[in-house]
């Protein structure tokens, strides 16, 4: 069984035409991630009933009771909760907490059957863009073992472009499943915000994050968004399917936009701004029209997002004060008890983003840093509004590489954290504003003798997906 | 580091103390090297961010709430059971049958609760 060409799809029909079990399926992943994890440490932890879940699958696909993602494999980013499982967030202060109940994604997918094969590695409670700061060690890319898959979901994008699952879930607060997934040369949806529950995602930047799926091409992308996608009633902030109207009408192909204004930087590698063009002309060539765009304030997202989601995390990450789960220090009284939980529990980049969004919110800096961001937020918000209007000849999706850099050798970046937020320079504004945006591999460029994949990110109007789907699919060629 | 003008005197963009105060309201304790790095760290971020302050904005409340609403729910109990109950008991670090132990927090001889 070649499970390097497989697709949700042909699994799912091998599996219904008995090729093979469920099983037989695990197992070949299992033994994939037993060659591959100990260098890579895509996963944390390979749960011990997979096999069990696969068993139970292939029971449904006997009976014809199967969809899609019955018995198919997949991995779980560790801030995704599975009930009676470790969800650690990659931080020692959860090391050995166990989840109450499944998050809403979590029943969704069980509901279809899927096999979870284990956790994957991420970067503390999701702050980082290399996988570096996990308190379990650091991911390294399947491409090039010396070099970071990305981050903060490194350990989802590696364990699919390993082939050590089908696909798997990230998270996404400024660019942590679509990096990754450029890094790692897989597809990677930030989906819109509130399309995908966020209860039992630990939370990180309540009005930043989603949750997303990680693949090896579009249709997997769009199957698993699509069960585990929906309107929940736990979590306010989600939206049904007729939340924002379908804009898009007829069948013309849809445009793209291109920021050139924002792409003329010295801080983007010659070799990206290459494969972009490349990819922009086969765009052209399928009949795609390409127009330039402004976006006027873009240049200041990444500064209102390390204001904005700091501030964010400074108020989320106040839960851990070691009384109700995970680690307790103790300190000389109650109080100092809290002091030194969270001294021992956080890493540095953890500690460095609280004391930045304490700092931003705090009296005196309040209005200065937090209110100001918030407004040029709303600016930014209004920049794609203007571009997406179709009553001014407005486009349907915005098209940038997904990073500025390519695969970056692993302890390059740790220690200048400007030099480490500015990957998420073409990623922040789809959290920023809730649209819709994937990355989606675009070819490869040598850099020092290795191989390493590059990504194309393109953004759709709130709840377009859909035009997301068609245009990746018509890109990578895919029926 | 910034020069602000000021006689070529090089000031940080923030001050230990001023650190040391966020490490009291985040309640995290640091430590004299954590500071000296951290004041480094902080001058490269903020130096960053402070460029915003530069962005010629008004800061009107109604902007910056936009179309957001907020989503209510009725205040219902919805039940519930003694397994859920027992998985969120079982994470407590100091557990004494059903309740959660936490140290006194009442004022007494002895305990300085100025933060």
């Amino acid at each position: 069984m070649d499970i390097s060409k497989l697709t949700i799809q042909k699994a799912h029909d091998d599996m219904a035409n008995g090729k093979y079990t469920s099983v037989e399926l695990t197992q070949s992943y299992l033994d994939e991630i037993a060659k591959k994890n100990g260098n890579v440490n895509a996963y944390l932890e390979i749960f011990d009933d997979a096999l069990e879940s696969a068993k139970v699958a292939d029971e449904k696909i006997k009976d014809g009771k199967a969809s899609l993602l019955t018995g198919i494999p997949c991995g779980i980013k560790d801030n995704i909760l599975i009930q009676d499982r470790i969800a650690s967030a990659g931080s020692k202060i959860l090391e050995n907490y166990h989840a109450a109940y499944d998050a809403t994604v979590i029943t969704k997918l069980k509901d279809e059957g899927v096999v979870f094969l284990g956790r994957t590695n991420m970067d503390e409670f999701a702050m980082g863009c290399s996988t570096e700061t996990s308190a379990y060690g650091v991911t390294r890319n399947p491409h090039d073992l010396e070099r970071v898959p990305g981050g903060s979901s490194g350990g989802s994008a590696a364990a699919v472009a390993m082939n050590g699952a089908l696909f798997a879930l990230g998270s996404d607060t400024g660019g942590s499943v679509r990096q990754p997934s450029s890094l790692c040369g897989v597809v990677g949806l930030k989906p819109t915000y509130g399309a995908v529950s966020r209860y039992g995602l630990i939370a990180m930047g309540s009005s930043l994050d989603q949750i997303g799926p990680i693949g090896k091409n579009i249709s997997d992308c769009e199957i698993v968004f699509n069960a585990i996608r929906g309107k929940d009633s736990k979590d306010g902030t989600t939206i049904g399917d007729d939340a924002y109207a379908k804009k898009r009408v007829g069948k013309e192909k849809p445009a793209i936009g291109v920021p050139r204004h924002f792409l003329n930087g010295d801080g983007i590698d010659k070799n990206i701004l290459e494969s972009f063009e490349k990819a922009l002309e086969s765009f052209k060539v399928k009949g795609y029209e390409i127009k330039e765009i402004k976006l006027p304030n873009i240049s200041r997202a990444i500064m209102v997002y390390y204001i904005i989601m700091p501030a964010e995390v400074s108020s989320n990450m106040a839960r851990f004060d070691g009384v109700k789960y995970g680690l307790h220090k103790d300190g000389k009284d109650v109080i100092d008890d809290y002091f030194e939980t969270r001294r021992a529990g956080f890493g540095r980049e953890v500690t460095r983003r609280i004391l930045l969004g304490t700092y931003v919110l705090s009296s005196g800096y309040y209005d200065a840093y937090y209110n100001r961001a918030n407004v040029v937020r709303k600016m930014i918000i209004d920049d794609y509004a203007a571009v997406f209007d179709p009553s001014v000849g407005g486009v349907d999706i915005v098209a940038t590489p997904t990073t500025a850099s390519l695969a970056f050798k692993i302890g390059e970046k740790i220690n200048d954290p400007v030099a480490m937020y500015l990957e998420d320079i073409f990623t922040v504004t789809a959290n920023l504003t809730g649209l819709p945006a994937i990355s989606i591999p675009c070819g490869f460029s040598d850099k020092e003798g290795t191989n390493l994949p590059l990504g194309l990110q393109l953004t759709a109007r709130h709840g377009d997906e859909a035009t997301l789907f068609e245009v990746g699919k018509d890109f990578l060629g895919e029926k | 580091m910034v020069d602000d003008g000021n006689c070529g005197k090089i000031v940080n963009m923030i001050t230990a103390k001023e650190l040391e105060h966020l490490a009291k309201l985040s309640r995290i304790k640091l430590t004299e090297n954590d500071r000296e790095s951290l004041v480094k760290e902080f001058d490269s971020i903020l130096g960053y961010i402070d460029k915003l302050k530069k962005v010629n904005v008004l800061l009107d409340t109604s902007l910056r709430v936009g179309a957001l609403r907020n989503v209510v729910k009725p205040d219902i109990v919805s039940g519930t059971n003694s397994e859920d109950r027992e998985r969120l008991l079982r994470e407590v670090p100091d557990r004494e049958g059903d309740f959660i132990a936490v140290k006194k927090m009442i004022a007494q001889e002895g305990i300085d609760f100025k933060i």
